[in-house]
């Protein structure tokens, strides 16, 4: 079996499963270790246990963002169906996770900044993303023609990128309320391992649900896509 | 009882984790009822098909 072969396989429903439980194993340590094994903060106390949901669900927000947006533009320039499909897939799952980063995030910000909401330029640009997600989802919903709201859309999300870095950078190009990042940066990480492990096995885990979810919805989105595909009574009674 | 009051930060603690819950069973959810409905239809079209020719 060739590298090829091997990793097309991947996206095929033994393998999404497994995806999902291996998700799920790696989220349930990370809250396990992130509620009780990791010590509380020092300054923050047991309030700051919030990163093991605010940081994995920022960090869905934007990775899925830019799956959505390398899949649009792969489907405007080479005009693949199945990468339009993808990027389709992508807004909903980014959408309720940003959703829950700004929540996550909102209920860190009350005791520590001492208020909910702040205009922010860290608050701020994760707030962007959400609207432009909904407003993505929106334009497709809003054309009848599947082609033209791929498109239309794809256009919408190639454009929407330059926020992704605006949303990584804000806190060291702005005075910021939001922390600097002390995870994803080149140097060593400035916390020490029972506080890291489980953040970590919380990332690694949120990214496999997002594959597993990815690659549900996507066989969903081929199936009405290729509706009058010969395959397709194969693909219904194995 | 001491870890459910999270030192105090229990009515922000919880909700937290408790929405994220939420949304991942949501996400799941969605996901595995859109896959049902499309191969549900999927599966009609290929009966009517069938009746007509």
């Amino acid at each position: 079996m060739t590298f090829k072969q091997w990793f097309h396989r991947l996206g095929s429903p033994p393998y999404v499963y497994a995806f999902g439980w291996l998700s799920a194993l790696l989220i349930a340590y990370g809250v396990f270790g992130g509620l009780v094994l990791a010590p509380p903060d020092y300054q923050q106390g047991d309030d700051f246990r919030i990163i093991y949901v605010h940081a994995p669900t920022a960090w869905m927000s934007l990775m899925v963002y830019s799956t959505m947006a390398v899949a649009a533009a792969i489907g405007l320039i080479w005009r693949i169906k199945i990468a339009h499909a993808a990027a389709a897939s992508c807004a909903p799952i980014g959408a309720s996770f940003t959703l829950v980063a700004l929540v996550t995030g909102s209920l860190w910000g009350q005791r520590m900044w001492g208020t909910y909401w702040e205009w922010d330029p860290r608050l701020t640009s994760e707030l962007i993303l959400l609207f432009l997600y909904l407003g993505y989802m929106g334009l497709r919903s809003a054309m009848d023609d599947l082609q033209r709201a791929d498109r239309a859309s794809a256009v919408l999300a190639v454009v929407g990128i330059v926020n992704v870095p605006i949303i990584h950078y804000s806190v060291t190009w702005w005075n910021s309320l939001h922390q600097a990042p002390s995870v994803m940066q080149l140097a060593k990480p400035t916390i020490p391992p029972s506080m890291l492990m489980p953040l970590l096995s919380m990332l690694l885990g949120f990214t496999l649900l997002f594959a597993a979810l990815l690659l549900v919805r996507l066989r969903a989105e081929i199936l009405v896509r290729e509706r009058s595909a010969s395959w397709i009574r194969e693909a219904l009674h194995p | 009882m001491r870890f459910l009051e999270m030192g105090g930060y229990a009515a922000y603690v919880w909700p937290a984790y408790g929405l994220t819950l939420v949304v991942i069973v949501l996400n799941i959810v969605w996901a595995r009822r859109l896959l049902a409905r499309s191969r549900e239809e999927a599966r009609r079209r290929l009966v009517m098909r069938g009746e007509q020719s």
